[in-house]
């Protein structure tokens, strides 16, 4: 897609965002405004595709009995069924015993493809338009570097107001002789693997400390008994504090109500997982919760193809995470800020 | 220093600002632009290798859910997300035992059957040994020469680049039945089975590859699960192998730029930027 024409797509995106600010919206903060006076009953005739009042009112999931937790997620499909015109399951599949998810990924292997960011998208039921992503893949350039001899007059320390004394004081640090390591989002070559070049994969590291749930004033997010940190879409303010607390930049926000068309919704979708998400609250990549909770490899690991992917139990020994571990040269992202990921990056 | 309690305010404080204003911020905050999806879809996909690793797209495959076999990328054509990992696969079969830490459980592994996929059977409608009986074997020398035929599978027989000149055709493709491989013991091998060829002399991506660390699985993530095992010519094309490890494809669409900003914006060899 050219420059152009995704420029118009973005501001076509965006009138679609302002005009489509529409009944709906409106009729929910009607539902939720009668809610809070009165609890009156009849404000429930909102359109199918807003959120019931008792949606709105139900409490953390992890405090809900098991008759709640069956009440909520019978709306959930009731609701989701008819926006998608499609049968719709969300499940409550229980957390296996005795696993810790984890996810070894080759950097030596990686040919920056961006496959494992389009099956995410089909898998986790991300809104299209705006099109939000969890899987962020960074190119380097070998031995990019700007450091130029003729240059080296033009980086700190410079001339200041204290006198050329080759010392910087105060003022602005930014003039670089050179700088080095850029990585670049929006790589667009004819094809990967580019000469000279290697890739980075971000997404969440699904950190045992992590960072987000200790900012999340409401405890919306939270680690799951196998070590995935999830999300109550429900129980989420949209405060996005978790947003700017996490140093790996795995979280994304609904800023506007997420367009999802029908034929390209998964069905198959569990309560803390892909269930579709609505405007104003947080989502993040759960290791496909709704496929490893079922026993199934998370998408990006099925989509990769070469192999760079690898995902298992780490309390396995037998596991191909826990071999990787035993066997490479294994390092984690931003290991300093001991987050403690479970997301581990190696190579060859 | 912010006390703890001041924190707890002003965290109460935000989170009901965040609530009351979300509808007004909302229409300030960058947008991107739409990802191109399968609609009508290309039936015609690719997983690996670009012209050797075709499958074709079968709608509602597991009718639970309304699964096709794969979703594929409008724009490259490649398989991007299964449905149903194991479309189109056979039991792996017997496996050699070593006898050491390489010894996994094999019983429920799948491999994709590749004689049903590779070119050259499916244009000429028959087997290799409808071509080349086994009558030919006396007749053929194991030495390079130019080829009259396949040039689209090894361009320049004469320096075929693997094992870098010490090997040719007849090394690895049986003369004496041209339907199968053959190791240097002279044991006969599956079209099916090239792992136990490859391993013959690439013994640590071999073990390696029986662990689950080289190479890819698709299907349950539990050890001794179901899962398919790509074996190595689904990924490797072993006539041009030396050239490219991995036969280059094309990537995906890139993410859409944050509203109002250029891909120069992103260009920080030049000075400060991105991130």
């Amino acid at each position: 897609m050219s420059e152009d024409k995704r420029k118009n797509d973005i501001d076509e995106g965006q009138d679609d965002g302002t005009t489509k600010e529409s009944r709906r919206d409106f009729l929910k903060k009607m539902g939720v405004a009668a809610a809070v006076t009165t609890v009156a009953p009849a404000a429930t005739a909102a359109t199918t595709k807003a959120a019931s009042i008792a949606e709105h009112l139900q409490t953390h999931f992890e405090m809900m009995s098991d008759s709640q937790k069956e009440a909520a997620i019978a709306r959930l499909e009731k609701r989701y069924s008819e926006q998608f015109e499609k049968q719709v399951t969300v499940a409550n599949t229980p957390a296996p015993d005795e696993v810790l998810f984890g996810y070894a990924l080759n950097i030596s292997k990686c040919i920056g493809c961006r496959r494992c960011v389009e099956a995410c998208v089909r898998e986790n039921n991300q809104s299209r338009d705006p099109a939000i992503q969890w899987i962020r893949v960074l190119q380097m350039e070998r031995g990019n570097d700007t450091f130029e001899l003729e240059n080296w007059h033009k980086g700190s320390p410079s001339s200041s107001r204290i006198g050329d004394y080759g010392v910087q004081s105060g003022g602005h640090a930014d003039k670089a002789v050179g700088i080095s390591g850029h990585t670049d989002h929006y790589y667009e070559p004819e094809q990967v693997p580019e000469e000279n070049a290697f890739y980075f994969p971000v997404q969440c590291q699904q950190c045992e400390d992590p960072a987000c749930v200790r900012a999340c004033p409401v405890q919306a997010t939270y680690r799951d008994p196998n070590g995935i940190v999830v999300i109550d879409y429900n129980w989420c303010i949209g405060c996005r504090m978790c947003q700017l607390a996490c140093p790996y930049w795995a979280r994304r926000f609904n800023w506007s109500e997420p367009a999802l068309p029908n034929e390209e919704m998964n069905p198959k979708t569990h309560y803390l997982g892909n269930r579709p998400r609505m405007r104003g609250v947080m989502e993040k990549c759960t290791f496909c919760l709704q496929r490893v909770r079922d026993g199934r490899y998370p998408a990006c690991v099925e989509a990769c193809p070469v192999g760079a992917r690898k995902f298992g139990n780490l309390l396995d020994p037998e596991s191909e995470v826990r071999k990787i571990l035993a066997t490479k040269k294994v390092f984690r992202f931003k290991e300093d800020f001991n987050t403690e990921p479970k997301f581990f990056y190696y190579m060859d | 220093m912010i006390s703890p309690k001041k924190y707890v305010r002003a965290t109460v404080f935000y989170g009901f600002f965040a609530v009351v204003t979300s509808g007004l911020v909302l229409q300030d905050m960058p947008s991107q632009a739409t990802t191109p999806e399968d609609k009508s879809g290309a039936k015609e996909c690719y997983e690996s290798i670009k012209g050797a690793t075709e499958l074709v797209k079968k709608d509602n495959v597991v009718p639970k859910y309304g699964y096709p076999n794969v979703k594929c990328s409008p724009t490259t054509g490649a398989v991007l997300w299964y449905g149903d990992p194991y479309d189109d696969t056979e039991p792996m079969g017997d496996m050699p035992t070593f006898g050491d830490h390489t010894d996994g459980d094999f019983a429920q592994a799948v491999i994709r059957t590749r004689t049903k996929h590779l070119k050259t059977i499916i244009q000429n409608g028959t087997k290799c040994s409808g071509c080349h009986p086994a009558a030919d074997a006396t007749t053929q020398k194991n030495d390079p020469r130019e080829l009259m035929m396949h040039q689209d599978i090894v361009s320049n027989a004469t320096k075929l680049q693997h094992g870098r000149g010490a090997i040719w055709c007849f090394d690895c493709h049986n003369a004496a039945n041209r339907d199968t491989l053959v190791d240097h013991k002279g044991q006969e091998i599956s079209l099916n089975e090239p792992y136990k060829l490859c391993g013959s002399c690439h013994g640590v991506t071999y073990s390696e590859w029986r662990m689950g660390l080289h190479g890819k699985r698709t299907g349950e993530w539990r050890v001794g699960g179901k899962k398919r095992w790509w074996t190595c010519t689904e990924c490797h094309n072993p006539h041009t192998v030396q050239e490219h490890r991995f036969q280059p494809i094309a990537p995906e669409l890139p993410p859409a730029l944050p509203r109002g900003m250029t891909k120069d914006d992103f260009k920080g060899a030049s000075g400060h930027g991105g991130h």
